[in-house]
């Protein structure tokens, strides 16, 4: 009875915490990617079809985009997955590791609130009224034309790529301090629960993440709404798009240098449509 | 000269055991000294500021004084509730259940003590921080009393079964001698178990604190991790140590400051639970004298 809870126990903590992948083949080099819970799925996915043809061995982690750039800099994985690009910062703090960006996808952010505040009339917020909410300026939903409720403000670990694009576009600033924020959330999966979860709360997820317990807002910009849908970022009207990027230590070689090639191939930009993004090639 | 003895009449098994002995003091030893080295960056370049700030801003200024009080709040909480529960219960359990319904109730408790932190933290999630929100009426259910609570469920087992084991092991040439005298079975059990057992159901406490304190995956799910010094308010959302290393450790492995500063963080709470732990251990010494 006890080993039969603890290996429930077990699992249940691999399928939560990490989320990882694990595909063993007998053979063949190792190789580990570890990032971006955005990219996540793209890689993973990949890394299966991949293994049907080849003998490599692919370990798939989750961290956010922060660990993935991180992990490769420290030589703990092969692959960073991140979901922004690489902050100033970092490109000047890791220049010794010629770090190298290969895009695999499109991707869009969505300011989201939980579907009952949706319900009650937001449907739209300007970047000025996201910006005095994230800042604690507006602290209550009537003041954005919603019900009079207080606002759960849903913030993301300062180093996760959703933030970046997010703050980016919102304050021009993408480690914006927000003094407004209730609670601080990491990967999408824990975001998306913890809004579901409330009914007031307004959050930064990426369009996949979207469902009917959380819902997106359309963005106004100067008077003109742009709606968050796949329709709009393919034309290009959408502000708060990002690329899905691998990132390596140097030119990736041999086996790791296939796997992306893979992923950027024709089958791997299938699975990055599969996945729910704009694969790269025609965006 | 005594102890030197001791060591040089031991027999082959003897000297076996001795070094088992070594590994555990040099595991004990090696883990304070890499926390101490690996911190002492941060606290050269923060001082005393690095456990009275406020601010935790990677790159600029790290305070721990927000993790800090959320780890001593929420097991605070945890120890506030737990303690009648724990000591009702084992007393029942020890002084008034038959000894065959009292074996399948250890039994449950110690399978109970072994669950990871994990299942608690996602039932905590699941159930906890909405039951609390709806109960109470919150804006949010992600706080330092969902924190607390949710510790006070996972440490009852531990706390319960130690606790009981103490009462148990208290002599029947007392309960006998107490009964001879009059007393009847609740007397016995207040005036005469407990006393004797106090040692052993601090010692129990103690163990509960240090599994409160360093729980990591369940508080983190629902104590909301924002850094913030909490003020009187026990229905806001906060950090505490081991969440906010959970949160930043893997981000921050190997990248200077930082990482020393969650390595400060670590020695924070090392050095929170040895005072706990010794001021524990004072208290028995003073109640045996």
């Amino acid at each position: 009875m006890g080993r039969y809870v603890r290996v429930w126990a077990g699992l249940v903590f691999i399928l939560a915490v990490s989320f990882p992948l694990v595909v063993v083949a007998d053979t063949g080099s190792r190789i580990q990617i570890v990032g971006s819970t955005t990219v996540l799925p793209v890689a993973s996915r990949s890394a299966q079809k991949f293994m049907e043809s080849s003998s490599s061995r692919i370990l798939v982690n989750a961290g956010g985009s922060g660990v993935g750039i991180h992990s490769v800099v420290g030589g703990r994985a092969d692959i960073g997955m991140a979901s922004r690009e690489i902050s100033l910062d970092e490109s000047n703090r890791f220049e010794k590791s010629h770090l190298k960006i290969h895009p695999v996808g499109l991707d869009a952010v969505a300011c989201v609130v939980s579907s009952e505040i949706y319900q009650a009339g937001v449907q739209q917020l300007t970047a000025r009224q996201i910006a005095g909410i994230y800042l604690g300026e507006i602290r209550n939903w009537k003041e954005v034309g919603g019900p009079n409720k207080k606002i759960v403000v849903v913030d993301k670990e300062r180093h996760r790529g959703t933030r970046h694009v997010f703050m980016e576009y919102v304050f021009g600033n993408a480690s914006q301090r927000t003094p407004g924020t209730l609670l601080v959330t990491g990967s999408n999966n824990e975001e998306q629960a913890k809004i579901a979860q409330s009914d007031s709360a307004i959050g930064m997820l990426s369009f996949n993440w979207i469902n009917e317990d959380v819902k997106a807002v359309s963005l106004l910009d100067h008077g003109k709404e742009i709606m968050p849908t796949w329709e709009s970022v393919r034309q290009g009207s959408y502000p708060i798009v990002r690329k899905l990027n691998f990132i390596t230590a140097g030119n990736p070689k041999g086996e790791v240098k296939a796997f992306i090639d893979f992923v950027k191939g024709p089958e791997g930009q299938k699975i990055v449509e599969e996945s729910g993004y704009i694969p790269i090639e025609n965006p | 000269m005594n102890a030197f003895f001791c060591v040089r009449k031991l027999e082959p098994v003897g000297w076996i055991f001795a070094a088992m002995n070594f590994v555990f003091l040099g595991c004990a030893m090696a883990l304070g000294i890499f926390l101490v080295v690996e911190s002492v960056p941060i606290l050269r370049s923060e001082g005393l500021s690095f456990w009275l700030g406020e601010n935790w801003w990677v790159g600029e200024s790290f305070g721990a004084l927000p993790m800090i009080c959320g780890s001593l709040i929420v097991t605070g909480l945890a120890i506030f509730f737990v303690l009648p529960v724990a000591l009702s219960g084992a007393l029942f359990t020890s002084e008034y259940l038959p000894p065959s319904f009292r074996r399948k109730v250890k039994g449950v408790m110690e399978l109970l003590a072994g669950v990871p932190g994990i299942i608690y933290g996602l039932l905590g999630v699941s159930f906890l921080t909405l039951g609390v929100k709806d109960a109470l009426n919150l804006l949010d259910g992600n706080t330092f009393f969902t924190a607390g609570l949710l510790l006070a469920i996972m440490i009852l087992p531990t706390v319960l079964t130690l606790s009981e084991d103490a009462l148990h092991s208290v002599s029947y040439e007392f309960r006998e001698a107490a009964e001879s005298l009059g007393l009847t079975k609740l007397q016995t059990a207040l005036r005469v178990v407990l006393p004797q057992s106090l040692p052993g159901i601090v010692g129990a406490v103690l163990l509960g604190i240090g599994r409160a304190m360093g729980e990591t995956i369940a508080v983190m799910l629902v104590v909301g991790s924002l850094d913030r010094v909490p003020g009187f308010n026990l229905f806001v959302s906060g950090q505490t140590i081991p969440s906010k290393l959970g949160r930043e450790a893997a981000e921050a492995l190997g990248s200077g400051l930082h990482w020393n500063a969650l390595m400060g963080l670590g020695l924070t709470l090392f050095l929170v639970v040895a005072i706990i732990t010794f001021s524990g251990h004072l208290f028995i010494k003073r109640c045996n004298q």
